[in-house]
């Protein structure tokens, strides 16, 4: 299917900071894209310019099936990190406020905001004061509103990340439901929802894209079988397990055994062998643990996960 | 399938709508007028100008027997105020609007734009398809008519009041020297706004705006060669439209050319200001 969204070169510098580094990306149609990066990658600041509320130093944003050139603000559904309301309006009258604004008539607008606010769950606390709302009802209403002119493209800033684990299991269970009728752009720092919602990634890292594609293809291209290792704790297994580690990365780095080992790492006694090839890894990993007698207490075999991409792509 | 049928309802709901940013600029207004009343402000400012209004006339008449009961006098004190026309009274009333009246206005709007900005509701609803100029505009439609509502109240009620008391004045005079005033109270909220769009603290836009109205009107009278033309001569021809008449015709048509154009650019700027970084948080 087509773009929705093209973006090239955007760049936003604050002072001497430089926020986004041009990062070039599109968004196709019908797809559920996650935007990814730690703290300060510059997630929020490309939603903002992609949202229009920020003015980019440099680069475009083309919106291809758009009316009229400029005015794509008329496409875009968004919700920002932890939106704030006028907390003296009812849920259901800022709906129908935000309906308006969207340019529907007032008999529409009230409709589409019951509709709405029945999807989201919280039809039972329309009438009520805003400032009685908890986090999660703020961030369906705020949901609400963003769908409230029927957006082609929904944009989300860490839409779960100020949520409990079970208004964010709920809020996810909406966002599944509403890929289905529109694009959706969100950002996010938890690496599961990602996982779990989307069809595209972007990881952004110092302001750059760092990785981006279909997450099946990242996943299968960059996944690599794991042998997970833990040993007894006594002398002789513990010194045998340094040594071994020792001798696989110097000869990684000697680039002798290229085809065999990927990356070792210890983490809290469990060693992680990133191979390259598992059959032929593993025979002489075997080979090795029966020579030298070392007691092992488990040996799992399994693959990367998108984290440990992340991780990597990310510490880089 | 379904997306592009979401598409397609949605460009002819755009084409119906498209030229409706009126009404939704008209929904704007309505939304911050439904603000004030909620917020009660509504309701106590034009009691502010009212109670202004009244106040005026009554202590005005009642102050020998307020000095006589006041007891600090020698006995035998013969205290003979002369009876002020009604005219005096209403530019009175008019210079208490100007102290009293301004500051509660001034309060009330310094933190029209910077509050919303800083608690981030701004940045929800000028991401919709709205223009920032009508998201200004109508915060200072709805001050404005606050402004001009309880000026209009307080003042009316001082003009009744001054005409029991004191002698009637004739309507046209009240109603030009109302006029005068409110293009006067009007300017000093535009320029409200207009700090409040530029600053973020919601009492330095209060404090920039009193300070700037009362050098202005100062500096207007001091140098009336110099600044009569400029806005903040304008109270000054208020009072002198109850008293005796404007007597600087050209410097008067001056002063109201000047303001207008002031607000127009203080909207201008404030619009400017709000595009070019609108999600300050």
């Amino acid at each position: 299917m087509a773009a929705l969204v093209q973006v090239r070169g955007l760049t936003k510098t604050f002072g001497a900071v430089q926020a986004v580094a041009g990062i070039d990306f599109s968004i196709t149609e019908g797809h559920c894209v996650a935007l990814l990066g730690p703290n300060g990658a510059g997630k929020t600041t490309t939603i903002r310019m992609i949202t229009g509320l920020l003015k980019q130093t440099a680069g475009h944003m083309d919106f291809p099936g758009s009316v009229q050139a400029g005015q794509h603000r008329a496409l875009i559904g968004y919700l920002p990190q932890s939106p704030s309301f006028y907390s003296w309006m009812t849920g259901y009258e800022y709906v129908v406020y935000a309906a308006r604004l969207c340019g529907l008539s007032a008999e529409a607008a009230k409709k589409r905001a019951k509709e709405l606010l029945e999807r989201v769950g919280i039809s039972s606390a329309a009438k009520r004061r805003i400032s009685s709302y908890s986090g999660g009802m703020k961030q369906r209403l705020g949901l609400a509103q963003a769908l409230v002119h029927h957006p082609r493209l929904l944009v989300m800033d860490e839409p779960v990340s100020a949520l409990d684990p079970l208004g964010r299991r709920e809020v996810l269970e909406l966002l599944r439901g509403l890929k289905r009728e529109t694009t959706v752009l969100f950002s996010t720092h938890v690496l599961h929802d990602a996982e779990e919602l989307c069809d595209d990634v972007i990881i952004i890292q110092n302001g750059k894209i760092a990785l981006q594609g279909a997450i099946e293809v990242i996943r299968s291209e960059h996944r690599k079988p794991v042998i997970e290792l833990q040993l007894e704790r006594d002398d002789h297994s513990e010194r045998w397990l340094s040594a071994y580690m020792e001798r696989i990365l110097s000869s990684m780095d000697a680039g002798k055994s290229a085809g065999l080992f990927h990356d070792v790492q210890l983490q809290n006694g469990v060693a992680r062998f990133t191979v390259n090839e598992l059959d032929a890894a593993r025979r002489k990993l075997l080979e090795e643990l029966t020579s030298s007698q070392v007691k092992v207490s488990r040996l799992e075999i399994g693959h990367t996960s998108l984290e440990d991409l992340f991780m990597k792509v990310v510490t880089a | 399938m379904s997306i592009k049928a979401l598409g397609r309802s949605h460009l002819i709901e755009d084409k119906r709508t498209a030229s409706s940013s009126f009404t939704r600029f008209i929904v704007m207004v309505q939304k911050e007028l439904l603000e004030l009343v909620r917020s009660f402000k509504l309701l106590w400012v034009p009691l502010v100008y009212l109670l202004l209004g009244i106040m005026q006339p009554v202590s005005a008449y009642f102050m020998p027997v307020i000095l006589e009961q006041a007891g600090s006098l020698p006995e035998g004190t013969v205290i003979e105020i002369p009876k002020p026309p009604g005219s005096e009274v209403l530019a009175q009333t008019l210079q208490q609007f100007g102290t009293l009246g301004v500051l509660v206005l001034v309060l009330v709007c310094m933190g029209t734009v910077s509050g919303e900005r800083n608690n981030g509701t701004a940045s929800l609803i000028l991401v919709k398809p709205i223009s920032v100029l009508s998201f200004i505009g109508s915060k200072w439609t709805a001050m404005l008519l606050l402004t001009w509502g309880s000026l209009t109240a307080g003042y009316f009620a001082s003009w009744y009041y001054t005409g029991l008391l004191f002698g009637e004045v004739p309507l046209a005079k009240v109603i030009s020297s109302l006029l005068v005033y409110g293009l006067w109270l009007s300017f000093v909220v535009t320029i409200t706004v207009l700090f409040s769009a530029l600053l973020r603290s919601p009492a330095a836009a209060a404090f920039s705006t009193l300070g700037g109205a009362v050098a202005l009107s100062l500096l207007a009278g001091l140098f009336p060669k110099l600044l009569g033309w400029s806005p903040g001569a304008l109270s000054g021809f208020a009072y002198q439209s109850v008293t005796m008449g404007i007597v600087n015709a050209s410097r008067f048509g001056w002063s109201v050319t000047s303001a207008v154009v002031c607000i127009a650019a203080a909207l201008t700027i404030s619009a400017g200001m709000l595009r070019r970084s609108s999600a300050v948080e």
